[in-house]
């Protein structure tokens, strides 16, 4: 909402400056957006006047000026074709910063001739694009004159940033009823005549609504004006709607811009030669269409209300007027609407043509229902003034006008409620500023009638609100939170701990955390996941317009830009949401990671090494044990993602919960986005590690300071190449826990050297004995054990 | 007695022994099979009874000297060439070392941390939701109605018939219906407006927070809220102001805005005459309270919603609200912090 201070002194009679002014709308609620003050801007430039013109000595096009100023006079270069002796112009002195061309001017020599100022376009001084000449005034101008009133600018344009809910502030008149309740000055008395009509208008406006419908339509009134003259307005009104970013278009025009924003009541005109019969509001029929006055057509549906004659339409109802009837020039007889619409209705049909407008913008945020009453008299006060002519008697089709709300208010809430005690003469002498009616007092209760100005307005707390803004919101003081939190509390519970922790965990493995959409390319996430798309209806750009079934496209699609800046080896991870369905479960929490390029990278010491999956197999080893899962009991499954090499990745499971995924990211991905390089990657999912999170008590089992000695063993077996390690690991523990503490893989070889499809496996077995010492013969027996057990189960055969 | 068994001239001779074989010489001069000692033994039985007596007293307390000698002085020269073995021995250690990695936290989930940590020790809990909602918990529920301009401040990614929720205020709607108070909660998450400059990114994160009970009021709101960022700041006397505002579910409504200056391109924060508006927060409002099943004629609290960028942006002097979401590993390595950078209580 823009107005200027001028026009807010239309309203309110105050001494109060600018800066107090901004500074009292923002700390009622009407924040600044910004002021504009041209005055200020132009302050160092005066009018000046061409003394004399001679040819620049060594310049065909330019011309030594002198010009006199309210300081003296003073010689310019001027390239201008039009400077010539006598004319008046605008003279911008040395050291002055030029508005238009944002360049400071410093006194300088052109050509051999000293100049001292400037004097400037219309582009120069910032206010168009004209910059065929230097500004050249005509009329009654003197000397050292300032600059800013010529065109207006002496009236500062103040532009609030309005909160949807003060529809009542989206007029000047509002303002300054907020201003004077905050002791900024006194709201004027609006003087709106009641104006006498000569004759009977031969149109009228009617409603046609069934019963059920009748809300969407209210009210409408107006009347005809007969033998006007539409001529542009006067410079005044002009100059208001220019300064406030309307463009006048003509008188009649402009009276309704005017009023919608003076006042708040958005109005109509009708070149009532151009249309037949009556004018009727109602609801518009299938399929019919409307040309409105930005000379576009509409395709109205049955739910919008419309303005219709005998024969055709002539308006959207609340939105916009129509084309063929609108005002012109030449109209001479004029039929008025002051209509009230249903806000719901306005903003359904306003968001399907995707129309905006002054008025949609006020009927959806809810006009003064009073208003179809004054706003005829203030309209035709205007018009007469402007446009002369005769006017009818009111016309009008109307309910009966809704009564004023009425509110029971407990005048303790302020402190109750806003935590601080407003004496209660302030809370009703503020109320009463800001057009609220107290109808009865006792000590405690107020009944208030609500204005019909704000139907925002709906409970105490409202009320307390109003009361607050007016008062200071800075004058509560502040009382700290007394922490009544108990022991068992947890910030955090079980799952969101998990969440939390792991960040520090995979970081602390040396990755980099980093956040990315969770969003995608729908072509991609079809390659990780054909079975459910989650398409955004209306995506930001088509490259982002499928909830993420996986991280991982996000995060390679970092690689290549890394790779760019030398980063040839990375590790990033990210911990946030997946999407497989729009359910809230189908939302799980994951923290993937991706290493790629090198494990290490060249050094002395050693050569670089490709990363590979055990790399990635140790970072999920040691951040799920860290997450108190028992990475022992995983068990290893086939990771069906299409994400991972399916040869060379796994799904690792507890029971049934799926606990992690990792391996080599399939290389038809990296292919898709075009990724040269080697990359390994996991995802944890953390919502299954939940039950591994839950609080255990601080004792620990007893310590076994077992005393005997513990001895070791090796044995290589030959097996066939499909046994997988872990199989073996876990069967040769299961023949004795207590005994058989760890077996440990010290090399694994595949090659020419074994029979075909065979490959061979040494094992490091540590026994631990649990009452004496073992004898030879017992570890001679527990060695055939094993043997047998990996002969047996495995085809595993003793490399002897 | 000899005159070859001096105590001070033994001495002397193993002073003077600076190799293992000098050692190995005088033992063999003194207590090999032909050694002076030796000899000395074999005389003493030519002695008289009192004379063998004292004498081999003599003997072996020399014997023992010598023998102390020989222990002392070996291990002298054995350090010593060990020493000289070392020296030999030295290498480059300023050579690099093996490979090592530093991961990094990104500043948004450090600014998480830390404001968990501040509200957590007011008693906050955390609490969590989907980030594709229905759009009853996101709009209705909070006095946001279809028609209502106030959805118009908020462009809204639709999905189906939900919404990719555009604040985390819908976790208190659903902690509302599923708990009484009082409630202490604050929401961190991922919110998503169809907006993309700039200065603004499609999908950004907002900590939500809400407090129920039967007493609090906006005196409370206040003393709370600058608790909070007077210690995420660190600056005790930051200068802050409320500005009455509109949001349809807090009632009355307020934006809080704290002063900065600027000079040339650093922002000093606490202090000037220009406001840099930091979060939105108000009373709840009864319709709110209601439509969660919570009677408003017993309870009362408030709620504030602020974004973490901007508070990540002013803590840590990011001024790219995208690059935070760039994945440029230049960028994480200096405005990423340690992994266990932890300055908090709640332990994460």
């Amino acid at each position: 909402m823009k107005f200027t201070l001028g026009w807010l002194k239309d309203h309110l009679d105050t001494s109060a400056d600018l800066l107090t002014i901004s500074n009292t709308l923002t700390n009622i609620g009407l924040e600044i957006e910004k002021v504009e003050n041209k005055a200020e801007d132009f302050k160092d430039f005066t009018i000046a006047k061409v003394v004399s013109v001679e040819k620049h000595p060594n310049a065909d096009r330019l011309k030594v000026c002198n010009v006199k100023t309210s300081k003296g006079n003073f010689q310019v270069v001027c390239g201008a074709p039009n400077a010539k002796s006598g004319m008046m112009g605008i003279f911008a002195p040395t050291n002055t910063q030029i508005p238009g061309t944002n360049i400071f001017l410093k006194k300088s020599e052109i050509r051999g001739v000293e100049s001292c100022g400037m004097l400037l376009s219309e582009r120069e001084l910032g206010i168009s694009d004209e910059h065929d000449g230097i500004i050249e005034l005509e009329g009654n101008y003197k000397v050292g004159d300032p600059v800013a009133p010529i065109y207006g600018f002496d009236d500062p344009v103040i532009e609030i940033n309005l909160t949807p809910n003060r529809s009542d502030c989206l007029s000047v008149r509002g303002i300054a009823r907020d201003l004077a309740a905050a002791g900024l000055g006194k709201l004027k008395d609006l003087k709106i005549k009641k104006i006498k009509g000569s004759f009977k208008s031969d149109v009228k406006w009617l409603r046609k609504f069934n019963i059920k419908e009748d809300h969407l339509c209210p009210g409408v009134s107006g009347r005809l004006f007969t033998n006007v003259k539409n001529t542009q307005s006067p410079e005044w009104l002009k100059r208001r709607l220019e300064l406030i970013g309307l463009r006048s278009i003509s008188a009649l025009v402009d009276i309704t811009n005017y009023v919608t924003f003076d006042l708040g009541r958005p109005l109509h005109v009708y070149d009532a030669d151009k249309f037949n019969g009556n004018l009727v509001m109602r609801k518009a029929q299938k399929n019919e269409k409307c040309k409105t006055l930005d000379e576009k057509e509409y395709l109205l549906s049955e739910d919008m209300i419309v303005i219709s004659d005998d024969d055709s339409l002539h308006g959207i109802g609340g939105v916009m007027g129509g084309l063929n009837s609108g005002c012109s020039l030449e109209t001479k007889n004029v039929f008025l609407e002051v209509a009230l619409f249903d806000p719901i209705s306005i903003t359904k049909t306003g968001r399907k043509l995707n129309l905006q407008s002054d008025a949609r913008y006020r009927f959806e945020r809810g006009v003064d229902f009073t208003s179809i009453e004054w706003g005829v008299d203030a309209a035709t006060q205007m018009i007469i003034d402007l446009c002369g002519g005769e006017v009818s008697e009111i016309v009008f089709d109307k309910i009966q006008n809704p009564k004023l709300k009425k509110l029971d208010y407990d005048i303790n809430l302020t402190k109750t409620y806003g935590g601080i005690d407003v004496e209660i003469k302030k809370q009703i002498k503020i109320l009463e500023n800001l057009g609220f009616k107290i109808n009865s007092k006792n000590n405690l209760k107020l009944e208030i009638v609500i204005p019909s100005f704000r139907p925002d307005i709906i409970g105490p707390a409202d009320i307390v609100e109003e009361i607050l803004r007016i008062y200071g919101f800075d004058k509560i003081q502040p009382i700290s939170l007394t922490n009544k939190k108990d022991k068992n509390l947890e910030i955090l519970n079980s799952n969101l701990q998990a969440y939390y922790k792991s960040k520090r965990l995979i970081a602390n493995r040396g990755y980099l955390e980093t956040v990315t959409w969770s969003f995608m390319d729908s072509e991609i996430a079809t390659f990780i996941n054909n079975n459910t798309l989650i398409k955004i209806k209306n995506p930001i750009s088509s490259d982002l317009d499928t909830m993420r079934p996986s991280m991982f496209p996000n995060l390679l699609s970092s690689i290549n830009h890394n790779i760019s800046k030398l980063y040839t080896k990375g590790k990033l991870f990210e911990v946030g949401p997946n999407f497989f369905g729009i359910k809230e479960n189908d939302q799980i929490m994951v923290a993937t990671g991706i290493h790629y390029g090198y494990s290490s990278s060249i050094s002395w010491f050693n050569k670089s090494r490709a990363v590979d999956i055990y790399d990635i197999k140790s970072d999920i080893f040691y951040i799920l044990g860290q997450l108190n899962i028992p990475v022992e009991s995983l068990q290893y499954e086939e990771c069906k993602n299409s994400a991972y090499h399916p040869g060379k990745s796994s799904q690792l499971r507890i029971g049934k919960h799926v606990i992690a995924n990792f391996g080599e990211i399939s290389p038809l991905l990296l292919k898709k986005l075009d990724i040269k390089i080697n990359v390994c990657g996991f995802e944890i999912f953390l919502d299954t590690l939940e039950q591994f999170q839950i609080k255990k008590t601080s004792t620990k089992k007893g310590y076994n300071n077992n005393p005997f000695q513990n001895v070791e063993r090796d044995f290589a077996f030959l097996f066939p190449l499909e046994i997988r390690a872990i199989d073996v690991i876990n069967k040769i523990k299961k023949i004795d826990k207590e005994i058989i503490k760890n077996v440990i893989i010290f090399d694994v070889y595949e090659g020419d050297k074994l029979p075909k499809n065979k490959k061979s496996i040494a094992l490091k077995i540590i026994l631990q004995p649990q009452e004496k010492t073992f004898t030879d013969k017992e570890i001679e027996s527990i060695s055939n054990n094993i043997i047998d057990l990996v002969s047996k189960s495995f085809d595993g055969e003793l490399r002897k | 007695m000899s005159l070859n068994l001096d105590k001070n001239k033994i001495i002397e001779e193993f002073n003077n022994a600076l190799a293992l074989q000098d050692l190995e010489n005088l033992r063999l001069k003194y207590l090999g099979k032909k050694g002076l000692i030796s000899i000395e033994m074999k005389s003493l039985a030519s002695l008289s009874i009192e004379q063998r007596k004292t004498k081999g007293q003599e003997l072996n307390i020399i014997k023992s000297l010598i023998e102390t000698e020989i222990e002392k002085k070996k291990n002298d020269i054995e350090r010593v060439q060990i020493n000289e073995k070392l020296q030999r021995e030295k290498i480059d250690t300023t050579l690099p070392p093996r490979n090592f990695e530093s991961g990094k936290i990104h500043p948004i989930s450090q600014t998480l941390y830390k404001i968990i940590d501040l509200f957590g020790s007011m008693g906050f809990e955390v609490k969590s939701g989907p980030d594709i909602e229905t759009d009853f918990n996101n709009f209705t529920a909070l006095n946001i109605p279809d028609h209502h301009p106030a959805r118009e401040m908020q462009d809204t990614f639709y999905i189906d018939d939900q919404v990719l929720r555009t604040h985390t205020s819908p976790v208190q709607v659903r902690t509302m219906l599923e708990t009484k108070p009082p409630i202490r909660i604050i929401v961190p998450g991922r919110t998503y407006r169809s907006d993309s400059d700039s200065t603004h990114t499609p999908m950004f994160h907002q900590v939500e927070g809400l407090l129920i009970d039967d007493s609090s009021t906006m005196a409370h709101l206040k003393g709370c809220l600058i608790d909070f960022l007077k210690d995420f700041f660190e600056i005790n006397d930051l200068k802050y102001r409320f500005r009455p505002s509109y949001f349809p579910f807090t009632e009355p409504s307020a934006e809080m805005d704290i002063a900065f200056t600027k000079k040339g391109n650093t922002l000093k924060f606490g202090e000037g005459d220009d406001w840099l508006e930091i979060l939105g927060c108000g009373m709840v409002n009864p319709v709110v309270l209601e439509n969660c099943k919570i009677d408003s004629s017993k309870f009362q609290g408030f709620a504030f919603g602020m974004g973490i960028e901007r508070l990540s942006m002013l803590k840590y002097g990011i001024t790219d609200i995208r690059s935070f979401f760039e994945s440029d590993i230049r960028w994480i390595k200096h405005y990423g912090f340690n992994p266990l950078d932890i300055s908090s209580t709640s332990g994460i």
